[in-house]
């Protein structure tokens, strides 16, 4: 077995493992933060996407071992006791989540973007989600949504979409 | 309202101290304060409004249980193990050292199933294969452990004799009565359809010129980012509550009620949230057995296919083999038209019959042909059973029609969107099979599609794009 | 070197099961404030129907999307439905809950009328309040009837109906029938760039013009068609579940199964033709199949006009259309200088007779 202490979502968190445990399953498992999903358990769909240190990884390909003492973000602590986040607001408003499966790992992508780069194009925020594999949505309003949360965290007004 | 995104501080290795001390104290809500019910939900009236969807909140802040997040105490995880092979006969199971290993709590075969068949038609889909594996995604154990490690692990210790019979992959060859069933003593053609009107013979005589194409069209999975999972659990009065991915629940307890032979009135099928569906998930795969394993551990059993699993064992969609013949005007007017399709069916039935039937009633496109003849079949092959997916043979035959259109438009000089108008339905035309239809804007989408594209009239029919 | 083609197709689709019974029914309560519960079978799977329903139900009683909540898909609880299967659910579904909701109106009309002196027929409900057509001012408020209805009629507000489309079999030997209540159309225009050295084909932008009937929430009609055109890339360009000569699957995993990423997906424009159909509810279809139907033909024509080739099986990928535009270009005699076309009537697949 493994002991591992890490931060997640600003609270120290303890399991005792088996060595072979991905960070997916111990925030699943252990912590129960069932948030980030099991999509295919081989960092192919992004399901299970999680912020490291304020990289977006794949929690299914890192082991318990990498994370030890470190900052995991999960949805789960995307919203404060006060506020949704600015993302959650705005995938509300613009319908971009039909499913939902991907939608923590999309959102959490999205914040890992939006933290480096406060104005992205849509092609950057198209690069941002490549690992984000989305099977309802066609991503469009994903995309719309992203653009106007990064326009609320820059102070401005967010652009009325365009309707059919 | 500007909001400050969250800064993460990396821990400083040197105040190892800190990551020793108890645990800060988590925020106590679930949610947060500000929760307002948004505007567009509380207009009236409600019809026509961008309303915003209630578990659009839900699913943003990770909420959304899906069945996988789902535990119940004492919850065992089951695996099943599938055959690899493509067409065998099942000479023996051995599972004794499966039921060994430490950790698995039970085994079951296709022999424990009281009924071991289902289908939406015909009912020839087992729910663990016993004595024939028809693909190689066929299941024939499942295991309950009490990881889902040992589970998976078990499935190595489980034996399975096969005589290893040649299996059929090519419709054509198939189609062909010759080849032997792939579920012998029955045919290998499956389901037949015919549509028919007019003279078809006769409107090709009077042609100006008749054309003809071939497609084929390729088998696809739904990839719903959510695997096929499914919990069942019983109470002490022989009840079975199954929690599922299933898109038919009405259909899926009829199901569970005939394969394990027990009242409807003794099985509960929930599904209240399901991560993406498209078709794949629209009749029982392991119900049956997850109860049947539960029954026999007195624990509740949770099995979530693995990614690989949706793509062997769950339906797939038809590929389809469409041979179009068709007689026009010299102005490009159809006079008729002639359609042949062949359905890959897969192993098992599932919805063929259904995919025959609307992929044979489409298959003419939306245009008023009156001498028509249309054909189809659907034939077993030892691949993944083929079911319903989002369209249901539409697509496979509207790519075939279309590509077809748009080569006749060329040949004739005539501009894509022209022919297609001098051809289309109206309100009050008459479908394929003479139905009066109701409500048709085809040409309103292809003019309103047009004219948003700026689609410039006759630029093509010259095989030569513009270049970038 | 990168050329641009563009191509179109439409398409028609039914709603419905194939002339089979196809039922839904659905229970309306009314609470003693004026909101409302809807109960039905149907399963949820993203689509967003759940929602739908709601505002099928509140425009029924007069109330808001948020004053509905939806009970859904639990055998114990909900009454039966078909499934979440064949775009059925707003039109089949849809139309059950509906009439279930009307059923409940009437009883909270036959409750009011006496109040506000008037026959149950005079009686409209809009904007939350029961009133007097053509004398809006002479009102109550839905929750006052509804409380009255449960504290003093001793008169539930509950209403429970089901709905079946209207189908005839279809001849055995012509297929001649009505076997569905009714169809939905669309047109998809797609612009494509292909490389005519490496075969590879990028879609720019898509253009979808889709029947829905009325859309009960534009926004969803929109997500759905985004969602379809995305699938129907996949299934032109990339997605291929190949088998061995054994029959082993070789890529039953999503390395190797490509699906369209959002690197994959152009701009894709919605665009909803206005279209009512009365054998629908408030004029409703549905639009969750025909999203992803004519995107491939779209693609393939584009193919064709950008680099002249017909690609006649799917997935289009750039090592067929490589391939194809290598055989073309060994069919081409050598033309020096005039650039001219090829003829029409030329192309592989169309043989005049």
């Amino acid at each position: 077995m493994a002991n591992v202490t890490l931060k997640v979502n600003g609270e120290t968190r303890s399991a005792s493992v088996p060595p072979e445990t991905t960070l997916l399953r111990l925030l699943r498992d252990q912590f129960n933060l069932t948030g980030a999903k099991l999509g295919c358990d081989v960092g192919d769909c992004g399901a299970c996407t999680v912020i490291v240190d304020g990289q977006p990884v794949n929690s299914c390909l890192m082991l318990v071992g990498q994370v030890e003492g470190r900052e995991v973000l999960t949805i789960e602590g995307l919203a404060t006791a006060d506020h949704l986040h600015a993302l959650q607001k705005l995938f509300e408003h613009f319908g971009s989540l039909q499913c939902g499966f991907c939608g923590p790992g999309v959102i959490l992508s999205a914040k890992a973007l939006l933290d480096e780069n406060p104005d992205p194009s849509t092609q950057e925020i198209r690069d941002a989600l490549g690992g984000n594999l989305c099977r309802c949505t066609g991503y469009t309003k994903m995309i719309e949504a992203i653009k106007g949360a990064a326009c609320i965290l820059r102070g401005e007004e967010v652009p009325a979409v365009k309707s059919a | 309202m500007a909001e400050k995104p969250k800064v993460i501080e990396k821990p400083d290795v040197l105040e190892q101290p800190d990551i020793l001390k108890p645990p800060a104290v988590a925020p106590l809500v679930t949610f947060p304060i500000e929760v307002v019910v948004p505007e567009v939900r509380q207009q009236t009236p409600a019809v026509g409004q961008r309303a915003t969807r209630a578990d659009g909140r839900l699913h943003g802040l990770g909420q959304t249980k899906y069945i996988d997040d789902m535990y119940f105490p004492n919850m065992l995880f089951a695996k099943i193990k599938r055959a690899g092979v493509a067409s065998a006969r099942i000479k023996s199971i051995d599972t004794k050292e499966a039921e060994a290993m430490p950790g698995v709590v039970a085994v079951i075969t296709g022999s424990d199933i009281p009924c071991n068949s289902f289908g939406p038609s015909l009912k020839d889909q087992p729910v663990l294969a016993d004595t024939r594996v028809f693909h190689a995604g066929d299941g024939v154990a499942a295991v309950a452990a009490v990881t889902e490690q040992i589970a998976t692990e078990a499935l190595e210790k489980i034996k399975v004799d096969y005589e290893v019979l040649t299996p059929v992959l090519d419709p054509l060859e198939s189609l062909k009565l010759a080849t032997p069933g792939v579920h012998a003593p029955s045919a290998n053609i499956y389901g037949h359809k015919v549509i028919k009107k007019g003279d078809v013979e006769k409107a090709f005589a009077e042609s100006d010129h008749v054309f003809e194409g071939s497609f084929r069209t390729q088998m696809v999975e739904h990839v719903p980012l959510e695997p096929y999972a499914c919990i069942a659990q019983w109470d002490a009065n022989g009840r079975v509550t199954i929690y599922s991915t299933l898109g038919r629940i009405t259909l899926g307890r009829a199901d569970v009620a005939r394969t394990l032979g027990i009242p409807m009135s003794r099985i509960r099928i929930v599904a209240t949230v399901v991560g993406g569906n498209f078709g794949g998930k629209n009749e029982i795969r392991a119900e049956p057995a997850m109860a049947l394993l539960s029954k026999k551990t007195g624990r509740p059993v949770k099995c979530v296919y693995t990614r690989a699993e949706e793509f062997t064992s769950s339906t797939t969609r038809h590929p389809l083999i469409m041979d179009y013949k068709t007689g026009v005007t010299k102005q490009g007017k159809i006079l008729g038209r002639k359609i042949r399709l062949v359905l890959d069916g897969g192993a098992y039935c599932s919805w063929s019959e259904t995919t025959l039937g609307k992929a044979c009633i489409l298959s003419a496109g939306p245009y008023n042909i009156e001498n028509l003849y249309a054909e189809a079949f659907v034939v077993y092959t030892n691949k993944t059973m083929t079911g319903a997916m989002r369209g249901f043979g539409a697509p496979q035959v509207c790519f075939a029609y279309e590509s077809h259109m748009d080569d006749i438009a060329k040949a004739l000089g005539i501009d894509p969107l022209e022919i297609r108008l001098l051809n289309a339905f109206d309100e009050g035309s008459l479908s394929p099979t003479s139905q009066k239809l109701h409500s048709v804007v085809v040409k309103e989408s292809l003019l309103r599609a047009a004219k948003r594209f700026g689609w410039n009239g006759i630029g093509n029919g010259t095989g030569n794009g513009n270049g970038a | 070197m990168k050329r641009r083609g563009r191509g179109m197709a439409c398409m028609w689709y039914p709603i419905g099961f194939t002339v089979a019974a196809n039922p839904s029914a659905a229970v309306v309560k009314v609470n003693e404030d004026g909101t409302a519960t809807l109960l039905t079978g149907t399963v949820e799977t993203g689509q967003g129907s759940l929602t739908i329903l709601a505002q099928i139900t509140a425009q029924e009683l007069g109330i808001a999307t948020d004053d509905v909540h939806v009970v859904s898909a639990d055998t114990d609880a909900t009454p039966m439905d078909t499934g979440a299967i064949a775009s059925r659910t707003t039109y089949v579904t849809g139309n059950a809950a509906r009439m279930a909701a009307e059923k409940a109106k009437l009883i909270l009309f036959d409750v009011a009328a006496p109040l506000l002196g008037v026959k149950a027929t005079q009686l409209e409900a809009q904007d939350h309040k029961i009133f007097v057509k053509g004398f809006p001012q002479r009102n109550m408020h839905i929750g006052d009837v509804a409380n009255h209805a449960r504290v003093v009629s001793g008169q539930p507000p509950i209403g429970s109906a089901s709905f079946n489309p209207e189908t005839l079999a279809l001849d055995p030997e012509t297929g001649q029938g009505k076997p569905f209540g009714t169809y939905v159309y669309a047109t998809q225009i797609a612009e494509v760039d292909v490389d005519d050295e490496t075969g590879e084909v990028e879609v720019l932008r898509v253009v979808a013009s889709h029947d829905c009937g009325t859309a009960i929430n534009p926004m969803l009609v929109e997500g759905q068609v985004e969602g379809g055109v995305a699938m129907g890339i996949g299934f032109a360009l990339e997605e291929e579940m190949l088998f061995d000569a054994n029959g082993r699957h070789i890529n039953p995993n999503l390395t190797n199964y490509i699906v369209p990423t959002s690197l994959d997906t152009p701009e894709i424009e919605v665009d909803i033709v206005d279209s009512y159909d009365p054998t629908g509810p408030f004029g409703a279809k549905g639009v969750g199949e025909p999203t992803l139907v004519p995107t491939a033909a779209a693609i393939a024509n584009a193919i064709y006009d950008a680099v002249g080739v017909r690609i006649t099986s799917l997935p289009a990928t750039a090592e067929k259309v490589f391939k194809a535009l290598q055989a073309k270009r060994e069919q081409q005699p050598k033309q020096i200088g005039t650039g001219a076309p090829p003829a029409a009537g030329a192309s592989n697949n169309a043989a005049v007779q």
